[in-house]
């Protein structure tokens, strides 16, 4: 297949998109753009046909010949049809092998890194970002393709029937590196600003149906819709002038193309009844022969054809570039994933023993370096400090969440590293300071599974007997985003009754009694101790003097950093 | 189908004018693509018969070229008219539909509503309204610019060149299109709403994961809930990979149509043609235009294949909201005995909603003009709902609530409104100026006032460090802290001048200091208002008269 310099500016451009497609993807892309390129160009013997054919009712040439010409113009056009569904089938593959090689390589990744980019986000790309490299693989890349190919094989072709007519389309589409300039600035304006302004009107819609409920409780719902009416209506205003302006430079490029068109027919008009004569090579007469000036006639739009595909497909490029840059800008993310794969395992055996030596951890730009803490199984241990000290940070490190960038963790008497965190992580229970409950039965997030048995003396130890008779289905109420609510004093107790159902002999609590009024919160620092008293393992984080006191031992971070 | 139709006249009644024109451009754009390339055709048979006659000079070129070029232009012309045109009727619609939505979603109660404001259930709802907007642009308008134009061309035809071509152009694209296009439709109609729902489905549990992984892999359970997104996505590819399929054999089956159509027209006048019934120029026309007219079948099935998708969001979008049991509960209970209270308690019990279990029980209290009442107990007791049960969002359990007299459950919904205004605790704000957004209180507001108000809760001097009442807030109030929204949505409460204010941990972020300040200052702003708060701050229990402590209302379990 040519591969003639049609838009070799472009490129470098467009190696951090192509750097998504893996091998693969890559072979299976050009087996489609090269099918869809030979089948478009099949369009030259069925014009052919056609022309010889009309050409023939001139000539009082016989039916055969136009049924003739009729068939061959059918197959070709049937064999057309099929090698475009296989192409555009082809691409589609493709498009979704990269789609889904990208989203499970997003998942492995980002799933064991925490702290990074907000959740929201992740989901985003995962979703409907990642979805735009589609029109991308499967429209732009073909269309790349038929554009690289076909102009210039039309051009060859009518060249040499006609050099005049070749000169009009080369004038009419000129230069293609200008035309190419022009699709480009005409298709990226227009498609981005509108895509813009349609998600400006979204924003302002949810906006406001989040706070439609206040809205209601002021009274104030149909004067705020008659304000979004008159938003959406500037918005609408404002868009059209960018329109307006955006679509002029695409009928400037459509104009070139019509008025090449038109001019060809002109001139194969002029020159079959004889008043031109030049223009040809003078191989069959002066002028042209019907069948040459219908099959110029034919041939002309769909030279203009490919380019202006390649223009309607041309934001997908913008769009999937962009896409693929804020991959690459995740991937190039220093942050480092936690210790282990996030899986079940056997709980690590060994007394549960902590030992934290000279370790520090990078936390964005700075540095936390925390002292060396040595907790001897069942002990409890309070470690205060201002905020920003690194109690959370300590805590993290202990679970195998964050990974210290110099010193030793020991748990259990084994090295924490990769093969033994997810071990280590069945023998935890961590309580943190934002209870994170998923979409699922209270069943299933206390037991692990939606049929096990919850013991009564677990939920009743955790104070948490009156918050699960309270619910409205009880164990079977599906709880987070979707489903019913509870407090933050609520969801920490029921972590609390998990640790006990799960049989967790480390617990790590941040900040359990933070923002909770001074019952609840002694009710939590009273499971603690009970927890304590039975041989667990209990490391708080706190401000809170109650709950410091109540533990075993207190350690000051801020002080034994000094 | 039923709403997909109520959505179409609800968007094209938007602008109809504009719909109309765009309509008609689009029809203008396919009729002069026809014509372009139907009299091109002619003029260059024409030509070359007169050429091969040798009679030329006789020839009239100057109006066939000059129609030609007409043509050409006016073709990008109108092609860029019915590109502003229909973009235009567009953006109006999409503007009508989300209109529509917000006015239907007004009748819905408060806690349902209070449910929405979740990412994935915003998400959804603006999925819906999105795949709404291909209703005109993928379907109405290039279903009835084809057939107008298939309409126009076949009179074209009929007068032009023999009846028999005219006929197998019309009755080939007609019956051939419509076979495919119903087919791609009916082959569809579940399968694009089922990849629809497993695509959302799959960003509901992206966003689960993201979100709770670290919990997932405390607990070891990252590769199960990893899985079940795998799961997920296949299903999704699944369903995709059939509409991509169902997609291109729809593709194949138009494009095979139009080849044999342009074939069949083909072969019908080179036999006119031989039989002396039709000038060869004229069956050119026929052919070039049978070609031509390809343009108006392919980009039919795209919006085809949505319908199922289009169907399932339109029912979504449209939905009734549930009727308001609210009223009709305590339609029945006794009239209360007028007092000179503003809110009046008499042995209430309520539980929270949807829930069996008694939250409160027995609790009466009576509050006078002027008088503040802090309600305190642990989080988790009841206070918010309490507040709602008042502000008349719950219904009561048992026991009568009345308001200025009157039994609460007989305020008509917009007269509660204007005497009683409740603060809930998760408030919003919306993007837009400080003076909007305490204008949506009270419209027509007033400078003066607006500061006025702002004073009282100590917000003026803030809001004139960030440059006054026109200063513009982010999504959502985006650019204000805990403490300062929080006061600013009490300023707003404060302009409506309620006989009855509520309010849910009215200081949450602020300190104790500026705590005392603003509930001082929102009293001295209201001093006949009767307000109750909710909250276990030292500040809201030394501003109340009364105290009422949740705890003594348990019932016992």
């Amino acid at each position: 297949m040519s591969s003639a310099p049609v838009s070799s500016a472009a490129e470098p451009e467009l190696q951090r998109a192509e750097s998504l497609l893996g091998p693969d993807a890559q072979r299976r892309l050009s087996r489609a753009a090269r099918l869809s390129a030979i089948a478009a160009a099949l369009w030259l013997p069925q014009a052919a046909a056609l022309a010889w054919g009309i050409a023939g009712w001139a000539e009082d040439a016989p039916l055969s010949r136009t049924l003739w010409m009729a068939l061959v113009f059918a197959l070709l056009g049937l064999l057309r049809a099929q090698g475009d569904a296989l192409a555009s089938r082809l691409a589609y593959r493709a498009a979704d092998q990269v789609l889904h090689a990208q989203r499970q390589a997003l998942l492995d990744r980002e799933a064991l890194r925490l702290g990074g980019a907000s959740s929201g986000a992740l989901s985003a790309l995962l979703t409907e970002k990642l979805a735009v490299l589609g029109p991308w693989i499967t429209r732009y890349r073909p269309a790349m393709a038929r554009a690289r190919l076909l102009p210039l094989l039309y051009l060859a072709v009518i060249l040499t029937i006609s050099w005049a007519a070749g000169l009009v389309l080369l004038v009419a589409g000129p230069l293609i590196p200008v035309f190419m300039a022009l699709v480009g600035m005409a298709a990226k304006d227009a498609s981005q600003k509108q895509m813009v302004e349609v998600g400006a009107m979204n924003t302002l819609l949810i906006d406001r149906i989040s706070a439609l409920p206040d809205l209601l409780l002021l009274n104030a719902a149909a004067a705020s819709r008659a304000e979004f009416a008159a938003r959406a209506e500037g918005l609408r205003e404002r868009t059209m002038a960018v329109l307006r302006v955006a679509f002029l430079s695409s009928t400037v490029l459509e104009l070139f193309s019509a008025l090449g068109v038109a001019m060809v027919a002109v001139y194969v008009g002029f020159s079959l009844l004889g008043e031109i004569t030049i223009g040809t090579w003078g191989l069959f007469g002066p002028g042209l022969t019907l069948f040459q000036g219908i099959f110029l006639l034919l041939l002309a739009p769909d030279f203009f054809q490919p380019l202006r595909d390649l223009a309607a497909a041309w934001h997908d490029r913008a769009a999937a570039e962009a896409v693929a840059e804020e991959l690459g800008d995740l991937r190039q993310d220093r942050l480092v994933p936690v210790l282990g794969q996030g899986g079940d395992a056997p709980p690590l055996p060994g007394p549960a023993a902590i030992s934290l030596r000279g370790v520090s951890v990078r936390r964005g730009e700075q540095v936390v370096t925390l002292p060396d803490i040595e907790i001897s199984p069942g002990e409890s241990l309070a470690l205060r400090g201002a905020s920003g000290v690194g109690k959370s940070t300590a805590l993290d490190v202990v679970a195998g969440l964050l990974v210290s960038e110099t010193g030793q963790t020991r748990v259990a008497g084994h090295a924490l590293v990769d093969d033994t965190a997810d071990a280590w992580r069945a023998r935890i229970a961590y309580i943190p300071q934002e209870v994170h409950i998923p979409d699922m039965t209270l069943r299933t997030f206390l037991t692990g599974d939606s049929t096990s048995e919850v013991p009564p003396e677990a939920l009743h130890r955790a104070r948490a007997t009156r918050i699960v008779a309270a619910l409205p289905e009880g164990l079977e109420t599906v709880l987070g985003e979707s489903g019913a609510g509870v407090s933050g004093g609520e969801a920490r107790r029921l972590l609390l009754a998990r640790a006990l159902i799960r049989g967790a002999d480390v617990i790590l609590a941040d900040e359990p009694t933070a923002d909770l009024d001074a019952t609840t919160g002694a009710a939590i620092i009273e499971v603690l101790q009970g927890l304590c008293a039975e041989g667990r393992t209990v490391v708080v984080a706190t401000h809170d003097p109650a709950l410091a006191a109540a533990m075993g031992r207190a350690l000051d971070l801020e002080a034994a950093q000094c | 189908m039923l709403k997909l139709w109520q959505v179409l006249r609800l968007l094209w009644r938007a602008h109809p004018a504009a719909m109309w024109r765009g309509a008609l451009l689009a029809v203008l754009v396919l009729l002069m693509g026809a014509a372009l390339l139907g009299l091109s055709g002619w003029f260059i048979t024409a030509t070359g018969l007169a050429g091969i006659a040798g009679v030329g000079i006789a020839f009239d070129v100057f109006r066939p070229s000059a129609g030609v070029r007409g043509l050409a232009l006016g073709r990008a012309a109108a092609r860029y008219g019915e590109r502003l045109l229909t973009h235009d009727a567009t953006l109006r619609a999409l503007a009508a539909l989300r209109v529509t939505l917000l006015a239907r979603l007004e009748r819905f109660p408060v806690a349902e509503l209070r449910r929405l404001r979740g990412a994935s259930a915003l998400t959804r709802i603006t999925a819906d309204v999105d795949a709404l907007d291909g209703v005109v642009l993928r379907l109405a308008l290039p279903i009835s610019a084809a057939l107008l134009t298939h309409a126009a061309v076949f009179l074209g035809l009929w007068a032009l060149t023999s009846h028999a071509v005219a006929i197998s152009v019309a009755a080939g694209y007609l019956l051939g299109g419509g076979l495919v296009l119903w087919r791609v439709g009916r082959a569809t109609l579940g399968l694009s709403a089922r990849a629809e729902s497993a695509t959302q489905d799959l960003r509901r549990r992206a966003i689960g994961l993201f979100r709770g992984r670290r919990e997932a892999i405390l607990q070891g359970a990252l590769p199960r809930w990893r899985a079940g997104l795998d799961a997920t996505e296949a299903e999704a590819r699944a369903a995709m990979d059939e509409l991509d399929r169902i997609d291109s054999g729809a593709g194949m089956a138009l494009s095979t149509i139009i080849t044999l159509i342009v074939a069949g027209v083909f072969a019908l006048a080179g036999w006119l043609v031989v039989e002396a019934d039709l000038d060869p120029a004229l069956g050119a026309i026929g052919v070039f235009v049978a070609l031509a007219l390809g343009e108006t079948l392919l980009p039919l099935r795209r919006g085809m294949a949505e319908i199922g998708r289009m169907r399932d969001a339109a029912g979504r979008v449209l939905a009734e909201p549930p009727a308001r049991n609210l009223k009709r509960l305590s339609e029945s209970s006794p009239a209360v005995v007028p007092g000179k209270a503003v809110l009046e308690l008499r042995h209430l019990s309520l539980a929270r909603p949807g829930w069996s279990r008694l939250l409160l029980h027995d609790l009466s209290f009576a509050l006078a003009p002027g008088e503040t009442l802090a309600l305190r107990g642990a989080s988790g007791l009841g206070k918010s709902t309490l507040l709602d049960v008042i502000a008349g969002l719950e219904p009561v359990t048992a026991g009568e609530v009345s308001l200025l007299d009157r039994p609460l459950a007989t305020w008509p919904e917009t007269d509660l409104r204007e005497v009683l205004t409740l603060v809930p605790q998760r408030a919003a704000l919306v993007s837009g100026t400080v003076l909007e957004n305490l204008a949506l209180a009270r419209p027509g507001l007033t400078e003066a006032e607006a500061v006025a108000a702002l004073e009282a809760v100590h917000l003026a001097q803030t809001v004139g460090a960030r440059g006054g009442l026109s200063s513009p807030l982010g999504e959502g109030g985006a650019g204000l802290s805990g403490g300062q929204a929080r006061r600013l949505v009490l300023a707003r409460a404060l302009l409506r001048r309620p006989k009855m204010l509520l309010l849910d941990e009215p200081t949450e972020g602020l300190d104790a200091e500026t705590a005392r300040e603003v509930l001082a200052g929102i009293r001295k702003f209201l001093p006949d208002a009767a307000i109750v708060t909710a909250s276990h701050r030292a500040a809201e229990l030394e501003a109340a008269d009364q105290v009422i402590d949740l705890k003594s209302y348990i019932p016992e379990s």
